[in-house]
């Protein structure tokens, strides 16, 4: 055995003494950190979103010129096209899938290629849809608060109002009698059918919602007969054929629903509002940095 | 393979950090301090990345795995359970609660009962509505129908049905009543009967009642309600419809958030099933 050389031995120590600065201890941390880094910087590299190079990341199954076909998509086609758990399909019915996915995307991938995002109605439409649809998404991923959902149901009280209901009559006055002295007879309690009126057979069905009620009298009887009291009877109103008096039974005017039971409606309508309101912003700002040139007997 | 590659990792990790340990104790002055600085600066920072490499690992294995298959393996389960209630935390407690009970006044469901609306509850379907929606404006969620508002003119903007009078909507309501024993008036559940299939209610909930959770149609039979079961809650969803939402997560969270929220979720299930 050689005895080590005194002199090395001391360098050597000297490199690690941390008290004393030694430009060779520096310069090798240097390499170090530099290698430890550029390692970090290969590794995020090759695996992060956007960079998919060289190996499959484990949340798909397949990339198809680097577009990735989600495992979890994989297995959603699979369970639906074999209606079994995916643990009891075999390698040949997920290999089967799988490969019809690839041909799908690579179908896809050809017809962008070949420009027939431009071309076909359908795959025009469903970009429209989808690109709406993205806004959407977006904006109801981030629940509003509750504060802001109430201020939306103070501003508009009215929606959440129950629907009107009426129960009423629509008599039609016989040619021969005074319309007028009808009225006065019913008013003070006379039967219609001791006056000889008869039914219209419009509104025969007893309580109906407000909205039917219209759709059954016309706007025009309906505009008389929403003002109408319960026990109310309208003056005559001369339609095409013949008059017409209405007799308003009971008038169930719209009550408002508590915040607590149309909550539900409330954030679904918010929502609704807030995804019309980004897809008029993002119609205007496509429309601003577009290059549109319309020719000039059509401005 | 990629587990057990960052596991020896670790361990290797580890022996180099006894090796430096036992060095630093039985060596010269100069050489412990060498030894120290080497545990520091390398052994340290590599134990660390060795963990976080092998979190990533048991990761990347959660998301490569039979979805179903999670929460029966331990390892996978702790950290996707782990990493997924923070992710419920952040995102679905809003609507759904802190412990996933629901909120009836939003739709929200009641994750912990086992019941689902859509699907059969596995974590695969689980993952697919946090990632797609429900009714969110991803055509890959499910978007195929909603509860008509049968007190409104037009009660179904998709389809055409008829609107029901009053009268009809109380028949309807004692007939639902009729299937889980609370209705109160038998002529009314006769005439609910034919109200049942002239409104056409029968399409999603079926003529038995049962429901169809491949759209999402829940079944009127068990004590289960969305939106309660009162009288008057039945009442005010057939009058003013329901459609409920969730938000799709596709362009928020990555897919091993989707995954471990999935599995999270229906952990939530499987824990009452365990108790019960």
């Amino acid at each position: 055995m050689t005895e080590q050389d005194p002199s090395q031995a001391h360098r050597a120590t000297a490199t690690w003494d941390i008290h004393q600065p030694v430009a060779r201890r520096s310069l090798l941390l240097a390499a170090l950190a530099a290698l430890i880094g550029l390692c970090i910087a290969g590794y995020g590299l090759f695996t992060a979103q956007g960079t998919r190079t060289a190996v499959v990341p484990a949340e798909d199954a397949a990339l198809v010129n680097t577009v990735p076909i989600l495992r979890a998509d994989l297995i959603a086609q699979i369970t639906a096209l074999y209606n079994v758990p995916f643990a009891q399909t075999s390698p040949a019915q997920r290999q089967k899938v799988l490969d019809d996915m690839i041909r799908e995307e690579l179908y896809v991938q050809r017809g962008i290629e070949m420009g027939l995002s431009n071309d076909d109605i359908d795959v025009r439409q469903a970009l429209v849809q989808a690109t709406e649809g993205q806004i959407a998404q977006d904006a109801m991923t981030s629940k509003p608060s509750e504060d802001e959902l109430r201020a939306w149901y103070t501003n508009h009280a009215a929606r959440y109002a129950s629907e009107g209901l009426v129960t009423l009559h629509e008599w039609r006055v016989p040619s021969t009698m005074d319309p007028h002295g009808a009225v006065a007879k019913l008013r003070g309690g006379a039967s219609p059918a001791s006056l000889g009126l008869t039914t219209t057979g419009r509104v025969d069905d007893g309580e109906e919602f407000a909205f039917a009620a219209e759709q059954h009298l016309g706007s025009a009887i309906f505009a008389i007969a929403r003002t109408l009291q319960n026990g109310a009877v309208s003056d005559p109103i001369a339609m095409p054929d013949g008059i017409h008096i209405v007799q308003m039974v009971r008038n169930t005017r719209p009550v408002p629903t508590p915040y607590a039971a149309a909550r539900d409606q409330v954030l679904a309508d918010f929502l609704a509002d807030k995804v019309a309101r980004l897809q008029a912003g993002n119609q205007r700002f496509l429309k601003k940095r577009a290059d549109i040139k319309i020719a000039a007997d059509l401005r | 393979m990629y587990v057990t590659v960052r596991r020896w990792t670790v361990r290797a990790g580890l022996a180099i950090a006894v090796a430096m340990a036992l060095l630093s104790i039985t060596a010269g002055p100069a050489k412990r301090r060498m030894a120290l600085s080497a545990l520091v600066l390398l052994v340290i920072p590599a134990g660390l990345t060795g963990a976080a490499l092998w979190r990533s690992g048991v990761q990347a294995s959660v998301l490569r795995a039979d979805p179903e298959a999670i929460l029966s393996d331990p390892a996978l389960r702790s950290v996707a359970l782990t990493n997924g209630e923070h992710v419920f935390a952040q995102h679905c407690a809003s609507c759904h609660g802190a412990t996933g009970k629901g909120d009836r006044t939003l739709g929200a469901s009641d994750l912990t009962d086992g019941e689902t609306l859509y699907g059969i509850g596995s974590v695969a379907q689980i993952e697919d509505i946090a990632r797609y929606g429900i009714r969110a404006g991803n055509k890959h969620g499910w978007n195929l129908a909603v509860m008509p508002a049968y007190a409104r003119k037009v009660p179904d903007a998709a389809e055409a049905l008829p609107p029901q009078s009053p009268a009809q909507i109380e028949d309807l309501t004692q007939y639902i009543l009729a299937f889980t024993n609370r209705a109160t008036d038998a002529a009314a559940v006769r005439r609910g009967l034919a109200a049942y299939t002239k409104a056409g209610c029968w399409d999603c909930h079926g003529r038995d009642l049962g429901g169809d959770p491949a759209i999402g149609a829940p079944n009127l039979t068990d004590s289960v309600w969305l939106y309660g079961g009162r009288p008057e809650d039945i009442r005010r969803t057939l009058e003013r419809g329901r459609a409920g939402t969730s938000p799709a997560f596709a362009r928020v969270l990555t897919a091993a958030e989707l995954r471990n929220v999935a599995v999270y979720t229906a952990s939530l299930a499987h824990r009452r099933q365990d108790r019960t």
